[in-house]
């Protein structure tokens, strides 16, 4: 499936309330192809009246959990990278005794992604009717939307919520909370810790975010792609939402692309597209799927495999956030690793021994393989570490973190070698993998 | 060897079991105090100390139920099996051999939940791991008042050595437990610490939020 048909939007139906369901799920003519979430031309943000002109209004069910058998069927799975069945954490919160809350994901901790601010900037109404419509099947009334602390997005969002509370579009009103600009921000633990009033850090589980989240009520959290998507999967139906993608892999992401060449942009794909057609694979020497917590892949192997977590995890990497970065070849894809793996150490919430400890010791023994001749000691060193720190803490940081610099040093070890012997193919090292400017340094960073 | 019959060998087992036992409790519990102050042990890495008080705590068990097994089979005196864990149910020294129970409860508590830690929420985890104190100090007033063994000699020494060290422990804890580095900064500290030359900036350098695109009009860029 190729991504960017230009497929015209369909022409206004004469109202809203004929257009809801009235349509035959996966009808050509009504659904929109590739791009579905983001428009066809340009990067218009969408108000609330093309929004509705688009797609009408928001398809409501009136009782809760008649979306959950239709998510099942579409096989949607979350966009924030975990790719959890989307049907069965409705199913769990909706089963709750006590009233759930439920919150919208919008904090992209990944330096590397920009696909949930782009979608958020563009199509707030595609997320705040998932968000409605996920309220609903789970039979909740407190509703909220966790964004990084950006007036320009939050002002947009506040507008766009207040636009539908005017025209009576949503079920429940929904609030936008703050989130700190920290990696681990966007973690769910780490969300419901936030939203509750306390530092954005995980939480030691069980008990899991679904049974006791926000202020100890069940909380259904979703990604802002996964509820775009379900608000699309709403009203064209299961059957269209896997016209695109692949059996196991079903429907379309959002990708944030890195070219080697320094372009970078969101790009909307069906699940199972081959990477050298998201990827100019030529002068690169390898390809990060899955962000700073996915890993490394040679291009030579990139060349033949798809953006699916069948390929993808068999070479120890993942689809994940959709993040996918392309090392031009003369670059010390080393030295790229260390300082993330800097950034990442920094990132730690610092609430398990394993992990605020391991952490910056491997990114100072990546510090030493990144220079010239390293102690050769080094890298042993780094993959016991890398051993007693997984599995460890309360939340996948530190797992996250040995996958990625486990695959650099395989995927690299050539230019270990080369270090060894006093060489390393970019001396300059001018730095390619985005990085934010400044680093947590106490309390209020977390808050 | 005269007078050493099969009944005075149980009796004797069980007091010299008694022994390691306290001190193996003593060395857990000052363990313990150690993984919360996150302190290590000279010269070893740091997993040991989790490891160490991790193992010493399976290995007390062991001896304690070799403690209270010849306890009960030895036909001098009466001490039924319920007594093991059933405080002051036993008919010799009711009293000093409940404390005993007491402290086995506690400590079969902790190992239970602590192999089970996964599972259970963090915090009902520690509030009851803050029972290991009951559980030494009715160790440690069970084996004064079971027998005549510590009250002289070099038991007597060790018992006060014990006691001396737990109660440093505690003090160490108590006083250090305003001072350690915040969450926040653990990380940077310990880069700080393994890499001087590139420690973390401080505070002083501009926030680099998350932006929407420049303008509002950004295209999702071709990438072809």
């Amino acid at each position: 499936m190729t991504y960017g048909t230009t497929v015209p939007y369909p022409a206004p139906s004469p109202g809203p309330q004929d257009r809801a369901r009235t349509a035959p799920a996966g009808t050509a003519s009504e659904a929109p192809d590739l791009p579905r979430l983001l428009p066809v031309h340009g990067a218009v943000p969408v108000d609330l009246r093309t929004h509705l002109s688009r797609y009408g209004a928001p398809p409501y069910f009136g009782h809760p959990g008649k979306l959950i058998p239709v998510l099942k069927v579409a096989g949607l799975t979350g966009r924030g990278g975990a790719a959890f069945p989307v049907h069965r954490k409705l199913q769990a919160v909706g089963e709750a005794r006590t009233r759930p809350v439920v919150i919208g994901n919008g904090a992209e901790g990944e330096p590397a992604s920009d696909k949930d601010k782009s979608l958020l900037w563009i199509s707030p109404h595609l997320v705040l009717d998932g968000l409605q419509l996920a309220a609903e099947a789970v039979g909740s009334e407190a509703v909220g939307l966790y964004v990084h602390r950006n007036a320009r997005l939050q002002e947009r969002l506040r507008a766009a919520v207040a636009e539908r509370a005017a025209a009576r579009a949503d079920l429940a009103p929904v609030e936008i909370i703050d989130a700190p600009p920290r990696f681990l921000a966007g973690e769910e633990s780490a969300l419901a810790s936030r939203i509750s009033g306390q530092p954005a850090m995980p939480r030691f589980k069980p008990p899991r975010v679904f049974e006791r989240g926000v202020v100890g009520r069940p909380t259904l959290v979703h990604n802002v792609e996964t509820l775009a998507h379900m608000a699309l999967i709403a009203r064209y139906g299961p059957a269209w939402f896997r016209s695109v993608g692949t059996r196991d892999e079903p429907g379309s992401m959002l990708c944030t692309v890195h070219q080697a060449d320094g372009r970078r942009g969101v790009v909307e794909t069906g699940l199972g597209t081959p990477l050298r057609d998201l990827l100019q694979l030529e002068g690169t020497q390898a390809v990060l799927s899955g962000g700073y917590h996915g890993a490394w892949v040679p291009s030579a192997d990139a060349a033949h495999m798809t953006l699916s977590n069948e390929d993808l995890k068999a070479a120890g990497g993942f689809v994940g956030a959709g993040v996918l970065v392309a090392l031009p070849a003369g670059r010390c894809g080393i030295a790229e690793t260390a300082r993330v793996a800097r950034y990442l150490a920094l990132e730690s919430a610092g609430q398990c021994g394993p992990c605020f400890n391991g952490l910056p010791r491997i990114a100072a023994a990546l510090d030493e393989v990144a220079s010239p001749r390293p102690d050769p000691r080094a890298v042993t060193d780094m993959i016991r570490w890398a051993a007693l720190v997984e599995g460890r803490g309360a939340c996948h940081h530190p797992d996250g973190t040995t996958r990625f610099v486990r695959s650099a040093l395989h995927v690299f070890r050539e230019e270990i070698r080369n270090h060894s012997a006093g060489r390393c193919v970019d001396p300059a090292r001018e730095p390619f993998l985005p990085l934010p400017a400044d680093t947590a340094l106490d309390a209020a960073d977390w808050s | 060897m005269n007078g050493i019959t099969q009944s005075t060998a149980l009796w004797y087992a069980s007091r010299a079991t008694g022994v390691v036992s306290l001190l193996l409790l003593t060395a857990v519990v000052l363990l313990g105090v150690l993984v919360n102050r996150q302190g290590r042990l000279p010269g070893l890495p740091r997993f040991v100390v989790t490891g160490l008080h991790r193992n010493l705590s399976l290995l007390g068990v062991a001896f304690v139920a070799i403690h209270v097994i010849t306890a009960v089979l030895d036909p001098y005196v009466t001490i039924g099996i319920v007594s093991i864990v059933i405080p002051f149910a036993s008919a010799y020294k009711p009293l000093w051999l409940g404390l005993g129970a007491i402290s086995l409860d506690v400590v079969l508590a902790l190992i239970l939940t602590s192999l089970a830690r996964a599972r259970m929420s963090r915090r009902l985890w520690r509030s009851l791991h803050w029972l290991s104190y009951v559980a030494w100090v009715s160790a440690l007033v069970h084996s004064l008042g079971s027998s005549n063994d510590l009250h002289g000699g070099v038991l007597l020494y060790m018992a006060i050595a014990c006691t001396l060290a737990v109660i440093a422990a505690v003090a160490w804890r108590i006083t250090h437990a305003g001072r350690e580095i915040p969450r926040e900064e653990r990380a940077a500290a310990t880069l700080a610490r393994m890499s001087p030359a590139r420690a973390p900036e401080t505070r002083g350098t501009p926030r680099n939020d998350a932006r929407p695109p420049a303008s509002g009009n950004r295209a999702p860029e071709n990438v072809r």
